[in-house]
């Protein structure tokens, strides 16, 4: 009797106290490094200083190209909007974003990397923003 | 061995499950001599000059050792003309209605006190207090000491505050038109057509303007009187009016006391004191309902919220309220 509630108890303890301690490697800013391979964008947006979008209609994200292009409405303050990436699993943006990002030099857009989650795969997107026409 | 084991597991969960549950009867709460009273401030958000600061004064004594005789307010700091006190108390009918029952004689307010006389026989009720804040009050703390009076002679009081004062002012439903009033003023918290702009033309901050395109999304628009002529298309502006306003657009901020929808949101001083309007445009297009933008003068001596109350783009109008702190 004493033998089972002994294995008992110490199988009940083992079940409770057990951790499970795998090391899985982190990056530089402590994000996790899995063997997530992919790279690519998502979703695009782009919120004006209201945070509402100031886009026309949905982004083109061209996957191969590794571009993205947004038409904003006439009149968008592009020295304030706020990018969102949306990646794929894993995966983070180089450089971060941190608050609002001036878009106003349409003629040297902005490069964003994409880095897969094994960090192995950087692809750098192109931004490229049009305004509506002047009318 | 077994046995003990057994007795060992059977208290641990004895330990574990175990709970008193002790019968205590119920008695009949003993009733507490003597005259009491109870205060509840009704009124929510910062306390605006023009606006009410609202109360609830609660009072009563055991029937058999009276009835009230007054119940008395001083704030100190005296009350706007309309402040008054109750002279009926409410309760709350089934129907979730406030029914009231008269109590005494109109409240009668003197400098910083105000009186309510009891003339129905009466041991315990409750009176609703509307101070109207006054400019004396801005930016300064008011507080209130309510009291009341039995006819066996005794008194209650209860103090209440202090509270902070907005310094901020306040002005509500302005309607700008494209064609008519469409120069906003933040120093003067008015709209004026351009005739008038004309000759203050200092005191000028924002140009409204409502446009419509096939190729582009304008509408609604508020823009600095400084602005590129790309934001004004079509607008020759009165001589002198040249100022140059940084605007916020903001979406959701539906301010209480300027909006008066059923969002709990209020802008306070702090708001205006914390805001940053570094890079800010000097133009906001594509206004819609409900939204609203920031505005900073071109001297930096105001600051304020215009909330778009309505949008009409039949009439090409907008009915704006705005909130307005000055700076220095």
């Amino acid at each position: 009797m004493k033998k089972y509630f002994i294995t008992f108890i110490v199988i009940t303890l083992a079940a409770f106290a057990w951790v499970s301690c795998t090391d899985f490697p982190v990056d530089e800013d402590g994000l996790l490094i899995t063997e997530r391979g992919q790279c690519y964008v998502g979703n695009f947006e782009l919120l004006g200083s209201d945070f509402q979008t100031v886009r026309t209609k949905a982004p083109v994200i061209d996957t191969t190209a590794q571009t993205i292009n947004v038409e904003v409405f006439y009149g968008t303050d592009l020295k304030n909007v706020y990018p969102q990436f949306s990646l794929v699993t894993d995966a983070k943006l180089d450089p971060k974003i941190t608050g609002k990002v001036d878009f106003s030099d349409l003629a040297n857009p902005k490069v964003y990397t994409v880095i897969s989650g094994n960090r192995l795969v950087k692809k750098p997107y192109t931004v490229y923003i049009t305004v509506q026409p002047k009318p | 061995m077994q046995l003990k084991y057994y007795s060992l597991l059977l208290l641990t969960f004895a330990v574990i499950f175990f709970t008193a549950c002790q019968d205590e009867e119920y008695s009949l709460p003993t009733l507490e001599g003597g005259l009491h009273n109870d205060c509840i401030k009704r009124t929510l958000g910062p306390n605006v000059v023009g606006l009410n600061l609202e109360f609830a004064y609660a009072m009563a004594l055991p029937k058999a050792e009276g009835k009230i005789v007054s119940a008395q307010v001083e704030a100190s700091i005296a009350g706007g003309a309309a402040t008054y006190m109750e002279y009926r108390s409410f309760s709350t009918n089934s129907s979730g209605v406030d029914v009231p029952v008269t109590i005494g004689s109109p409240s009668v307010t003197s400098a910083t006190k105000t009186e309510v006389i009891f003339t129905k026989d009466t041991c315990a009720a409750t009176l609703r207090y509307f101070y109207i804040i006054p400019e004396e009050a801005r930016g300064k703390t008011v507080k209130f000491t309510f009291s009341a009076k039995a006819s066996n002679g005794q008194t209650v009081t209860y103090e209440m505050g202090p509270y902070t004062v907005a310094k901020m002012d306040m002005k509500l439903d302005l309607v700008v038109s494209d064609n008519n009033n469409s120069y906003i003023s933040i120093a003067d918290m008015a709209v004026y057509n351009a005739a008038t702009a004309a000759t203050k033309a200092a005191n000028i901050d924002l140009v409204y303007l409502y446009r419509t395109y096939t190729t582009a999304t304008f509408n609604h628009a508020l823009v600095a009187p400084a602005a590129n002529p790309d934001y004004k298309p079509g607008i020759t502006l009165p001589a002198g009016v040249g100022n140059s306003a940084k605007i916020w657009k903001v979406w959701a901020l539906r301010d209480q006391h300027l909006a008066r929808l059923q969002y709990g949101i209020y802008i306070d001083d702090i708001d205006f004191q914390e805001l940053d309007f570094s890079g800010a445009p000097d133009y906001a297009i594509n206004l819609r309902a409900e939204a609203g933008t920031w505005v900073e003068t071109a001297d930096g001596k105001y600051r304020a919220y215009i909330y778009i109350n309505k949008i009409d783009n039949t009439k090409k109008e907008m009915t704006i309220s705005i909130k307005r702190y000055q700076m220095k």
